[in-house]
């Protein structure tokens, strides 16, 4: 029986080795010609990812049996310390949450006053990170949240230190998330201390971040901070996203170079947020006091 | 009637199809852990070496056509272009065909020095499409993880050779 034979055959029927590489080359940039372009193909990769997600939850099991081995075998000492940092930061955020609470009643009046939309508190879900594919071309994370947890497309993804990124693709039980480091990834951004405009925009390197396009005379320092513009509807106002570490003024370049490192943990293993409902009505709806009264003005005179 | 039986290299007979499947099926598991941040760019890519070692001693099982679907898989975990593991793993999969008669006159060390450019050429295939469809290569540590796929050769031709070998004797029993 040739077939129970592990060699190659001697004499080959059928379509030779080369012909066959051919067609199959040809079927893989077909492939990457559809995908890339058309983006038609999710509903397989939505299959395929519903089936590997136990073999990716089962290949992470040694991280979380490691964590919690080294979590036993923590020192007292130790943890009495931990413990000591930890309640004198809860105090300080204590106070910090208290002034905000303030500043957020006096803002929310200021608002009203002026007749401007009020900002929506953001809503959030915990989500662990399943996979991290090392590939340069692209920056993902795989979460555990799909569309059955009710994760969106274009939903915006923070830690607690900063924005990491935005859902790209939802399946039925994971998602895909987009990291700001990759390539070409664009996040309107402003300067926290001036609120100057610009967009920051991945490089496909780890930590790094471009803000592009701005001109030799702005006004923007090193260790400056951009928090998230709000005016591309799809992140939030404030979110912090990256700091200015580089800048090059000269003239070599039409525009300044712009070096930042993103402030959230974007090569990091832990648990994210996805930021629920971030996207706000692209026509905002009239606040019901602020044109009643700008009318109320326009009658009078 | 030990003396009858022949003395000579084994005759390669087929593997049960489960030992390959659960061997890929392993390799994707082990592609699928979680890697530091400094051995990210270290790690290699398993489902690939277990293949190719398949592609080397099973071409009836493993062909051209097992190893780009095992490509499109690999895609397909990572969630990049669908196609562009594919094109990397055909072409890896020629070279092993095209080696696989002399391969098995080596041993796993030398094996390994002569898969390491097959590795190397799936990493290029790689880095040439994502530049067709417009990503700049911008680590050249990318290519590091065909040195420790070539190192994972050896322990993984020897540890499936002896699963082989074991698996065929009570295959012919």
């Amino acid at each position: 029986m040739p077939s129970a034979v592990a060699q190659t055959p001697l004499f080959p029927r059928g379509p030779g080795l080369g012909m066959r590489l051919v067609i199959y080359l040809l079927i893989s940039v077909a492939l990457i010609v559809v995908d890339v372009r058309y983006r038609v193909l999710d509903s397989a990769r939505a299959v395929v990812a519903t089936a590997l997600l136990p073999l990716q939850q089962a290949a992470q099991s040694p991280l979380t049996l490691y964590r919690q081995v080294s979590g036993f075998f923590v020192q007292h000492a130790d943890m009495q310390l931990e413990n000591a940092q930890l309640q004198q930061r809860q105090l300080a955020y204590a106070a910090a949450l208290l002034r905000y609470r303030d500043l957020e009643q006096e803002n929310l009046r200021l608002r009203n006053l002026l007749g401007a939309q009020a900002r929506t508190p953001l809503k959030t879900r915990l989500a662990s990170v399943v996979q991290m594919p090392r590939d340069p071309y692209n920056r993902t994370l795989t979460i555990d949240l799909g569309s059955t947890q009710g994760v969106r497309a274009g939903e915006p993804v923070i830690d607690e230190l900063g924005l990491l990124g935005q859902v790209t693709r939802v399946y039925p039980y994971s998602s895909e998330v987009t990291l700001i480091t990759d390539q070409d990834q664009p996040v309107p951004v402003m300067v926290q201390r001036n609120g100057l405009r610009a967009v920051v925009f991945g490089r496909g390197d780890d930590g790094v971040v471009d803000v592009r396009y701005l001109p030799h005379s702005a006004d923007i320092k090193l260790g400056d901070t951009l928090v998230t513009s709000g005016i591309d509807g799809v992140y939030p106002q404030g979110l912090p996203v990256a700091r200015v570490v580089n800048l090059d003024r000269s003239a070599n370049h039409a525009f300044m170079q712009v070096k930042c490192v993103p402030l959230g943990g974007v090569d990091r293993y832990h648990q994210v947020l996805v930021v629920e409902n971030a996207p706000p009505p692209r026509v905002p709806a009239p606040v019901a006091t602020a044109p009643q009264s700008a009318t109320h003005k326009a009658t009078k005179r | 009637m030990k003396s009858l039986a022949p003395q000579g290299p084994s005759i390669p007979v087929a593997t049960n199809i489960w030992w390959i499947v659960a061997s890929l099926l392993l390799g994707l598991m082990f592609n699928l852990l979680p890697w530091g941040e400094a051995a990210q760019w270290w790690r290699p890519d398993f489902v690939l070496v277990v293949g190719l070692f398949w592609a080397v001693h099973q071409p009836h099982r493993v062909g051209l056509g097992v190893m780009w679907s095992l490509g499109l898989l690999t895609d397909m975990v990572d969630g990049g272009m669908l196609g562009q593991h594919a094109i990397g793993y055909a072409l890896a999969a020629v070279g092993a065909l095209l080696l696989q008669r002399r391969l098995l006159k080596f041993n796993a060390w030398q094996q390994a020095l002569q898969i390491l450019p097959l590795l190397l050429l799936e990493k290029l295939a790689n880095v040439l499409t994502a530049t067709f469809a417009g990503h700049a290569f911008t680590d050249a540590r990318y290519l590091l993880s065909v040195l420790s796929g070539a190192l994972l050769w050896i322990p993984v031709a020897l540890l499936l050779q002896r699963a082989r070998g074991s698996a065929g004797s009570t295959d012919s029993a």
